[in-house]
């Protein structure tokens, strides 16, 4: 029983609708070319179109194109449009309010004025994609003395490998691109790529806040990346495996087999001796982020903005729009650690009896369950950013390296303790 | 038509990683030396995988790409003297001269 919109799996769905369309061309071609017609000799296009490895090469470049435009493309700009509501709500302001009807040029100002439409008084949702429209008519200035090969790689390495993550992050069981067995291990390698490209567009920059930038993005992202390895080995711990759709499977069971706990799901934050993983791993996503309190490779008061001052025009808004996309896959990684997944609270089938067979229907799909959890916990994220003063460098690594770190190594201890004992401990865990 | 795309790929990311391998030593800028050393580790992470060791492989990424080389850049960047000098465009930045002393003088 599955709950999942996308079922059984994204590449499956693909393959279906591409061989479908497929069939479709090859049908009309095979129609209009009979034998013995002057044209006879394209029948082979028909054939050619319905071949396997057609069909599963286009059905892999569309399953690849819907993830990325899911991930990079609507959900960047949906956790930026709430951060930038957020925040403004947090400091009392009514934040970005520009609506479809504020556009300057024909038919919007038009149709605005005819309806008497208010041109500012929007949801703003489409200002992030006014901003970037703005950034790519912007110069792409390189700096005269830079180094240019090393100043257009970085944003290169930053971009493609921060779009990898969603190679192998799951939005529910089926919405995925690859199901492989080491996916957790794939995604935190992918993440840890981005720190080589920070430092090499900071020292490429030939700028004395770029290189500053850079090194402390490289001093932070290094000392919280071991903290950040060590708690998640407290949840491998319970989960066993390295696949994240089967640690999530292992949280969907109910807390007890019976009584009151039993309406509780066994998401590892409700678990007693992981809850020193999670504190540890949330601050430590949080600063591999690079989010306010642990923002110093971009201290806006001390550099003018790290290691991302020399880029201009688009180049810059890769850079900064994909720490977003970081902070998605990082809010992303927390919910399918500690949060369940995609996994919803309670009843998410109805299932009608259809001539004797019953088919499940999902009231909420997985995929929104996982989604209102992943903007659950980017908005404690936002709000924790925008409501404390920023750590200073000797501070941010203090906590890296003699807080985060022995508390990580007491929550692998205390995990595997329960996990050992906890059969004889009345199935505490 | 068979092709044989595990020697294809071997071929591929041997080509890049033995290209890599010798920029490395070639190249004038330790920065350079040190992107070309990430390329040939990532490459060689790519043939552990060819080989079926995808643990290796990923393990390979997170310490290498991730942390040794990170360590390299950062130890090398605290070398480099020429940060922010006055160049106009176009021209290559001179070492200053030393100045001689006067005649005359003691």
């Amino acid at each position: 029983m599955s709950g999942a919109l996308v079922s059984p799996d994204l590449f499956t769905l693909c393959k279906v609708l591409v061989g479908g369309i497929l069939r479709i061309l090859s049908d009309g071609v095979l129609a209009a070319t009979p034998v013995g017609s002057p044209v006879e000799g394209l029948r082979g296009l028909g054939y050619f179109l319905v071949e396997d490895w057609l069909v599963t090469l286009l059905a892999w470049v569309v399953a690849i194109t819907i993830m990325v435009t899911w991930a990079a493309a609507i959900q960047l700009l949906t956790i930026m449009w709430m951060e930038r509501k957020f925040y403004a709500r947090l400091q009392d302001r009514y934040g970005i309010m520009v609506s479809i009807w504020s556009l300057p040029f024909w038919p919007f100002s038009w149709w605005a004025k005819r309806r008497n439409k208010p041109t500012h008084r929007g949801l703003g949702y489409l200002q992030n994609v006014a901003d970037g429209v703005k950034l790519i008519q912007k110069e792409n200035i390189t700096p005269a003395s830079a180094d240019r090969a090393m100043f257009h790689t970085a944003p290169v390495m930053i971009a493609s490998s921060t779009i990898l993550i969603f190679a192998a992050l799951p939005f529910s069981e089926g919405f995925v691109i690859a199901n492989v067995p080491l996916s957790l291990l794939f995604i935190l390698a992918t993440f840890s790529i981005a720190p080589l490209g920070i430092l090499i567009a900071g020292w490429a920059s030939n700028n004395k806040y770029s290189l500053i930038g850079g090194m402390r993005a490289a001093a932070q992202l290094m000392a919280y990346e071991i903290p950040l390895l060590l708690a998640i080995v407290a949840v491998l711990i319970y989960s066993g495996t390295l696949n994240v759709i089967d640690i999530v499977q292992r949280q969907e069971v109910p807390l007890a087999a019976s009584g009151p706990l039993s309406y509780i799901p066994s998401w590892n934050i409700f678990s007693i001796p992981q809850f020193i993983g999670f504190a540890v791993f949330f601050v430590a996503i949080m600063a591999e982020m690079e989010r306010i309190p642990f923002d110093i490779p971009e201290a806006e008061a001390e550099l003018v903005e790290g290691w991302t001052t020399e880029y201009t025009g688009m180049r810059f808004g890769l850079v900064f729009g994909f720490k977003w996309l970081r902070a998605l896959a990082g809010s992303a990684l927390v919910v399918i650690l500690y949060f369940g997944g995609w996994s919803g609270p309670v009843f998410t089938t109805l299932t009608p009896y259809v001539g004797g067979t019953a088919i499940p229907i999902p009231i909420i799909p997985h995929e929104v369950w996982f989604l209102l959890k992943v903007y659950f916990v980017f908005l404690i994220f936002v709000w924790i950013s925008w409501s404390v003063p920023r750590v200073r460098i000797d501070q941010i690594l203090n906590i890296g390296w003699k807080k985060l770190i022995p508390l990580s190594l007491l929550a692998i201890i205390v995990a595997a303790v329960f996990a050992a004992f906890g059969p004889y401990l009345g199935g505490i865990r | 038509m068979a092709v044989d795309w595990q020697l294809a790929a071997f071929l591929v990311l041997s080509v890049v990683e033995l290209g890599g391998s010798i920029m490395v030593v070639v190249s004038r800028k330790l920065v350079h030396a040190v992107f070309w050393l990430s390329v040939t580790l990532i490459t060689i992470g790519g043939i552990y995988l060819l080989l079926g060791a995808e643990f290796i492989f990923l393990i390979q990424i997170i310490v290498y790409a991730g942390a040794i080389l990170p360590i390299f850049t950062f130890g090398i960047m605290l070398t480099r003297r020429k940060i922010m000098e006055e160049v106009t465009p176009g021209e290559v930045p001179q070492e200053p001269v030393p100045e001689t002393p006067e005649e005359g003088t003691p």
